[in-house]
């Protein structure tokens, strides 16, 4: 069980064995290679030409510029090979009803105000108040995305320029080629190839060696499985049963599509819900991403490909992609000396963007509870933490996407129908109740997502709150008013001087002029 | 403002800290909100020799309550205290501070413990605490007044030590002034409405009060929440091995020291709380290994001085099941009775209460309100709880008390805590902790805890890196002290209590 500390630096490295190389794969390795040193830690990662990845577009949230910082990586050339754009938080479309919809922000709505958190002000100007505030009118970012501009935040905190964060659309397959000659460049080993065979250790069952279809040996100390949805080493050989989560998020399949980029470039992913699903929107620098998320239950593959396609900004790019997903998680993301990451280890739809943060955040711990070099190898006591973080983190995700499945009001479609009615986590119920009551939001120090995305999809999804906190009282309501009319237009004035979203991109992180044949091939 | 009228009428019934606190907090903060408070004193428990030692949260819950540091020290005879000194006396652990301040600063980016925890594996002789500004100021008599460079160093907060019965008074004759309603009262009997709800209380067989909400603070007799609502406790003896303790008094020290001690001893622990006017003395063990006459004579002997008001006191660690029951909510001792090592009673009751204003009923329907405060209240107590029994579980102390305590059950959470940081020097995060990572390290280190490895990613950094911003760091550290007023020079700028 213990790792006796041994200095014998002459000894071989510790050797990490990756399969699977998308966006998982290489994030991983080109995190575990920034992180840890060659001479104690080799990384080897075999990926195949012949198994595609799953991204199309990818949406992300704010954390993976520490991550991106973390490698060194400059944003402005990241953003070019990576055809990105920026997101400011993802607009909702018909998701309470149809004809409503709301931005969900990365950033702040408005100020605690002697000591109270904004929302019981806002909400108690609701009430009592002379005047009608839109609760987005106090997101800055809400504002900007609406208005398609951007600016890097202000880092002087007193400037309401300071009040909210950014993320990126980007290719994820380009992002992990991106990753990939990253991490090659700095001693990766890639095996271009297919597992065909696992070799086990007779009596503790870790993971000993793959044989791949050219008949090549791998041997390794640890195994990531980030080999996607097929789950290869921890699903498959080791054997970890899976959680099925499809009866709080009914949608299996998704079609996804790129089409021609038409009009202004957003500055935030678009996310429409659709009688059997939702339909997301990633506006990338040369094309935009689509996809129908829906649940196979409530309507036919065709049915769903006909809806994707009529609803696009522009002419399709080929021909909607099939995927098929079961959303839940592994029991145990690491079993033996074997790890998930990524798909591997779960699937959540990716209506909040969640997917590269899990990768990221387990790459994180992993590198924290990484076996040390010439251990006696995998300690159960850092496998256990790595188990209980990685747990913690999928079902803060999971009660937030359920939030906006289960608040609406799309009376008489079946999938919706059904949303509502369906039983909910424990956990989700009080979160509810909670703000229904008192519109108090749920605020953990670990994990996703933090008090103002709660409020953003309460509101949008048309929770009403009943009470709010009496500690906002002490203010006189005639102050609150004029304190909340200058917050707003101190927002207003400042997104006015603001460049737009495409001018700014144009001018920082122009991609290089992209071929009609490349783009056929996308 | 909502569905139904406004929640506005709140009796607390209890006595002495726990009353008073609570009392100021609620009329102080809901007050301009249109929230009426009366309270039902009990007689008081308190006895002149007590000192209460305080954890740096309520340094900043006074300030919300519109209490001034200065008059607060002055009616109290009160002093600073940046931390816990913990002096085992004989053996093979020697003194640790457990400061409320921050242990070094991260070095290239990463966090100092593991930096530290490796160097002393190739050498390095510098103790973890030689890298706590608050805890080298604290044990060289100094004050520590924060300024950007010790700001952006890390955390330098402070407690008190506050004369117990002198508090409780400055906080009575506060709330005098906030317009709160007070009555004395000898016992008190519970009318509960057709709902089971609590609907008065009757004071003194005669006097009948009214309210919506009652707050249990009579500490832990629970005469509202257990005696009459007859919620049942969680018995948390099995975790703990102190079941009782001595209190008494001793004189005060020529120079105010800015710390508690805690000496060690075959047969428990005593707790040095010195303040302006005495030291209060506090002797904790276990009633079935040590006798009180035998308790007395170790306590005098850590003392080192004649101990005057000694009183014994049976010490029942539990927890309520539900601290909030129909319209009554337990604070302080009637909730939660911790153990006494690390202070945290005081603490404990601004936890109940912080999370009671911010839950505080907007109407009469408060059920969503009653299970959030139940659940996380319930998950404070718990890491409170922890952070103490991983106290006993690793002490390394010779002695039947400290061998008992050894043998004690562990919380799960806990031996998940104790695992992680032996294999790897990595403090599991967990939700609604009181005590920061530092503490954590503080304490396993100083009681002698060696981590098996550190996390890979510090090999990166090289030695000499380590090697600079160690020097870096002593020697800033030793600026700063120098700096510093001492404790007695800042107390007697603030101006001395007449006790003193």
């Amino acid at each position: 069980m213990g790792e006796a500390i041994r200095d014998d630096d002459e000894s071989a490295p510790f050797r990490v064995v990756i399969v699977g190389g998308g966006t998982a794969g290489w994030m991983s390795a080109a995190g575990i290679r920034r992180r840890l040193e060659s001479k104690d830690y080799s990384l080897t990662l075999i990926e195949s030409d012949d198994i595609g990845t799953v991204g199309v577009g990818e949406a992300t949230l704010p954390h993976i510029k520490i991550f991106n910082d973390m490698l060194g990586v400059d944003e402005a050339q990241f953003m070019r090979e990576t055809r990105a754009t920026f997101k400011l938080g993802i607009q909702f479309c018909d998701w309470d009803q149809p004809g409503d919809r709301y931005i969900h922000p990365f950033g702040a709505f408005g100020e605690p105000w002697g000591g109270v958190e904004f929302q019981h002000h806002w909400l108690r100007s609701q009430r009592q108040g002379h005047q009608r505030f839109a609760l987005e009118d106090f997101s800055y970012s809400v504002v900007a995305a609406r208005n398609n501009a951007f600016e890097f935040p202000n880092e002087d905190s007193k400037s309401i320029r300071s009040t909210y964060s950014y993320a990126y659309h980007f290719d994820a397959g380009l992002y992990a080629a991106y990753l990939r000659s990253w991490a090659m460049e700095r001693g990766v080993r890639r095996i271009e190839g297919q597992v065909c065979d696992v070799s086990r250790h007779p009596t503790t069952g870790d993971l000993t060696e793959l044989t791949l279809k050219s008949g090549e040996h791998v041997a390794g100390d640890l195994f990531i499985d980030c080999s996607g949805f097929r789950s290869l080493l921890l699903g498959k050989i080791m054997g970890v049963a899976w959680q099925d989560w499809t009866h709080w998020l009914p949608c299996d399949r998704a079609l996804a599509v790129p089409c021609k980029r038409v009009g202004a470039l957003t500055p935030y992913t678009r996310s429409t819900a659709r009688p059997a699903g939702w339909i997301w929107r990633i506006p990338l620098q040369h094309r935009t991403g689509n996809g129908y998320i829906f649940s196979s239950r409530f309507i036919s593959d065709g049915e769903a490909r006909d809806t994707l396609l009529s609803g696009l900004d522009g002419a399709a790019q080929g021909e909607p992609r099939l995927l098929r997903f079961s959303p839940g998680r592994r029991e145990r993301a690491w079993s033996g000396n074997c790890v998930a990451i990524g798909l591997a280890s779960g699937f959540l739809e990716p209506l909040e963007s969640t997917s590269i943060y899990l990768i990221q955040a387990a790459v994180t711990d992993l590198i924290n509870l990484m076996p040390r070099p010439r251990s006696a190898g995998v300690d159960a006591r850092l496998v256990n933490e790595f188990n209980r973080l990685n747990e913690m983190q999928y079902e803060r995700i999971r009660d937030f996407l359920i939030l906006h499945y289960t608040a609406n009001r799309r009376v008489g479609e079946p999938l919706w129908d059904y949303a509502r009615s369906m039983p909910l986590p424990d956990s989700l119920v009080h979160k509810l109740a909670l703000f229904r009551s008192r519109a108090a939001l749920p605020s953990h120090q670990y994990g996703l997502f933090a008090r103002d995305s709660w409020l953003a999809v309460l509101v949008g999804q048309g929770i009403a709150a009943t009470g709010y906190d009496r500690l906002a009282d002490a203010l006189p309501l005639s102050a609150l008013e004029e304190r909340l009319s200058e917050f707003r237009n101190r927002i207003q004035t400042n997104v006015d001087d603001m460049t737009s979203h495409g001018a700014f991109i144009a001018n920082y992180a122009q991609a290089m002029e992209i071929t009609e044949s490349e783009e056929a091939v996308a | 403002m909502s569905v139904g009228p406004p929640l506005s009428r709140v009796v607390v019934m209890g006595r002495d800290v726990d009353l008073w606190l609570c009392v100021n907090a609620i009329a102080r903060a809901l007050g301009p909100a249109g929230v009426q408070v009366t309270a039902i004193e009990l007689p008081t428990r308190l006895r002149s020799s007590d000192i209460s030692a305080t954890l740096p949260p309520l340094e900043a819950f006074h300030a919300k309550l519109g209490l001034k540091e200065p008059s607060l020290i002055r009616a109290t005879a009160g002093s600073f205290s940046f931390g816990q000194n913990f002096v085992p006396g004989s053996g093979r652990t020697p003194n640790f501070f457990h400061a409320w301040g921050a242990y070094g600063a991260p070095i290239d980016g990463s966090a100092f413990f593991p930096c530290w925890l490796k160097a002393t594996r190739y050498g390095l002789k510098l103790s973890y605490q030689d890298f706590c500004l608050t805890a080298v100021a604290a044990s060289n008599g100094r004050m520590l007044l924060p300024d950007e460079a010790t700001s952006a160093f890390g955390r330098t907060d402070y407690g008190y030590h506050v004369q117990t019965m002198a508090y409780a008074g400055y906080l009575k004759s506060i709330a005098a002034n906030l317009g709160v309603k007070m009555y004395q009262a000898q016992k008190g009997l519970v009318e509960r409405d057709e709902t089971g709800s609590i609907a008065a209380l009757i004071i003194d067989g005669s006097l009948r009060i009214e309210g919506q909400l009652f707050v249990d603070a009579t500490g832990p007799d629970a005469i509202l929440i257990g005696r009459s609502l007859n919620v049942p406790f969680d018995d948390w003896r099995p975790y703990f091995s102190v079941d009782r303790v001595l209190s008494a008094r001793a004189p005060a020290f020529t120079r105010t020291p800015p710390f508690a001690e805690i000496r060690i001893a075959g047969d428990g622990w005593t707790a040095l709380h010195p303040n302006q006017a005495a030291t209060g003395v506090l002797h904790a063990y276990c009633g079935e290994l040590s006798r009180d006459e035998a308790a007395l004579a170790s306590a005098s002997a850590a003392a080192s001085a004649k101990l005057a008001d000694v009183s014994f006191h049976a010490v029942n660690p539990y927890v309520r099941s539900r601290v909030w029951e129909g319209n009554c909510v337990a604070v302080g001792g009637s909730a939660c009775v911790l153990d006494p090592i690390h202070d945290v009673d005081l603490h404990a009751l601004q936890l109940g209460l912080v999370h009671l204003l911010s839950l505080f009923p907007v109407t009469g329907q408060f059920a969503a309100e009653r299970a959030e405060y139940n659940r996380i209240m319930r998950s404070y107590y718990e890491r409170i709880r922890d952070f103490q029994c991983a106290f006993y579980a690793v002490a390394p102390f010779g002695g039947d008390f400290w061998q008992r305590a050894r043998g004690q059950s562990v919380p799960q959470s806990l031996s998940h805590k104790i695992a992680t940081f032996r294999a790897r020097g990595h403090i599991a995060p967990m939700e609604d902790e009181t005590f920061l990572p530092d503490s954590w390290q503080a304490i396993f280190v100083g009681l002698g805890v060696a981590p098996e490895t550190w996390p890979s990613a510090i090999d990166g950094i090289p030695p000499n890196r380590f090697r600079e911003e160690f020097h870096r760091t002593i020697e800033f550290i030793k600026g700063k002290v120098l700096e510093q007023p001492t404790h007695d020079g800042y107390l007697d700028s603030i101006g001395r209590s007449p006790a003193a």
